[in-house]
């Protein structure tokens, strides 16, 4: 008879409730690492078309808003442009939403949910508007390489050769990674702002604790306040947003990732302009200073890394600036018309797209290098004309949020409506009262 | 250049039968809203217009 030999049974090392508990939180923490790098990389994949539009608001325009604003009141207004942050996330995020769930751009929205009027009115006068803007990006980039003694019959070519190749390939991703280089190229103005060495305590003070400059509510103040308010919210976001939404294929699951983009892009906004206000509030405050170039020529001498790095700035938002503003309008004409619109499209695939962004680029360098051309006064008329245009842009983007049958479970909160409604509003009067008193500036005085 | 303007004017057609009828519900807070931009630009609009006859008065 065999021995049954005993099973020998090694006592474990750790209790098995301890053991399962060690391996449990192990693979807890491995599952955690996974989903938070799968959600990090579908994030990266979204992001785009938000942090794009945002710091494409830092234009030429808005840079020199901005200069002007930090040489006239120092660092006294960094609260505003700080409360101006949200605002322009809450008003962005719904052509996110507004595009991911219609699969339309905001043009095509409009003509479809309003009618033929207010189509074409708003086609129309964005195409316009966006005209006019453009030939001002071109006025900037032109006027921040004359500081290197560029021509700026070379500096328009440089454009349109930049800005033309750019969308040439064919592919939307290839054309959205690389105006994310000219986005990280736009934060080039951030270390400028260490450099000139600002009393933190100031910073801080001025950033949170909302106050008037010394001298009060002035109309000079309230000129720049609202310009202020001007370029951070512009007509154009809106459209080349929610289309660019559309063209990148958003669906409604990616809304929540459209939401922190666009989040990410009012952060870095901010940061810009705070950043610009603090070295023109260091540099240059009491210089009588109208332009961003001339800015940056005044800070050369004292600082001629500062100066050269607001040169850059200023080109390179003028470039972002330019290129989506284009974009904009050739996507809204396309939406309209029925015309294929897709940077996913080749140019034999979508000729009207290609040359409508073509044609818009060209006439708008071409002025600029008009001698005696205007441009003063078309800098003008840019302020009137997109008054005009972005109330009716706004008031059709809260009703098209608030429409349930379109919208479903991604309509407006009330929340979400009230301050919404509040923003819209605030926009209408000031810029109205903006364009006012471009139009009639005697009647503010 | 004929046939461009004609093929235009034919999209043109084609855009305004496609959006003829607005597909937003009509509630009372929309026709508000339609009815007060229209205001809002007829005011603008108005004030550019004034504004160009007293710079063209000037210039004259």
């Amino acid at each position: 008879m065999k021995a049954e030999i005993p099973e020998i049974v090694s006592p474990p090392l750790v209790s098995p409730s301890v053991r399962d508990r060690g391996m449990n939180g192990l693979a807890r923490l491995f599952f955690a690492f996974r989903r938070s790098s799968k959600a990090l990389r579908l994030f990266l994949a979204i992001a785009g078309p938000g942090i794009i539009v945002m710091v494409a608001d830092n234009d030429a325009g808005g840079i020199t808003t901005y200069t002007v604003t930090g040489a006239q009141y120092g660092m006294h207004l960094l609260w505003f442009l700080i409360v101006l942050g949200p605002v322009a996330y809450f008003v962005q995020e719904m052509t996110v939403r507004l595009g991911a769930v219609t699969k339309r751009g905001h043009a095509e929205a409009i003509f479809a949910s309003f009618g033929r009027f207010w189509g074409w009115f708003s086609l129309l006068d964005l195409v316009l508007t966006d005209w006019l803007t453009m030939i001002t990006e071109f006025i900037g980039m032109t006027a921040a390489l004359s500081i290197f003694h560029v021509p700026p019959v070379l500096t328009v070519m440089i454009c349109w050769l930049i800005m033309g190749s750019m969308i040439m390939t064919g592919q939307y991703w290839t054309w959205e990674k690389i105006t994310l280089g000219f986005v990280v190229l736009n934060l080039i103005y951030i270390p400028a702002a260490f450099l000139v060495h600002p009393s933190v305590s100031d910073v801080l003070h001025n950033s949170f604790i909302p106050h008037f400059p010394p001298g009060g509510f002035t109309n000079t103040l309230f000129f720049l306040l609202m310009a202020n308010i001007g370029t951070t919210i512009a007509p154009w976001m809106l459209f080349f947003q929610q289309s660019s939404v559309v063209d990148k294929g958003l669906k409604e699951k990616d809304i929540n990732y459209g939401k922190l983009d666009t989040l990410i892009g009012a952060f870095l906004t901010v940061v810009v302009a705070v950043v610009l206000i603090i070295v023109a509030g260091q540099l240059l405050q009491g210089t009588n200073v109208d332009d961003a170039a001339k800015a940056a020529a005044l800070l050369i001498p004292q600082n001629r890394f500062i100066g050269t790095v607001m040169a850059i700035g200023l080109f390179d938002a003028g470039l972002l600036g330019a290129v989506c503003i284009s974009l904009a309008s050739s996507w809204a004409f396309g939406e309209v018309f029925g015309w294929a619109h897709s940077l996913n499209r080749k140019v034999r695939e979508a000729p009207w797209f290609y040359a409508y962004y073509f044609f818009d680029l060209l006439l708008a360098g071409t002025v600029v290098l008009i001698p005696k051309a205007p441009l003063v006064l078309i800098t003008l008329f840019v302020q009137v004309i997109a008054t005009t245009l972005l109330p009716a842009a706004l008031v059709f983007l809260i009703l098209l949020l608030n429409d349930k049958k379109t919208m479903g479970k991604y309509t407006n909160t009330r929340w979400q409506n009230v301050a919404n409604i509040t923003i819209v509003v605030a926009v209408i009067v000031t810029s109205t009262l903006y364009g006012i008193s471009a139009v009639f500036p005697d009647l503010f005085h | 250049m004929g046939r461009i303007l004609e093929s235009l004017r034919a999209q043109v057609r084609e855009v305004n039968r496609r959006y003829a009828t607005p597909e937003i519900a009509m509630t009372p807070f929309v026709k508000f809203c339609l009815v007060g931009l229209r205001v809002y630009l007829l005011m603008l609009v108005t004030m550019m217009v004034v504004k160009f006859i007293l710079v063209a008065r000037q210039a004259l």
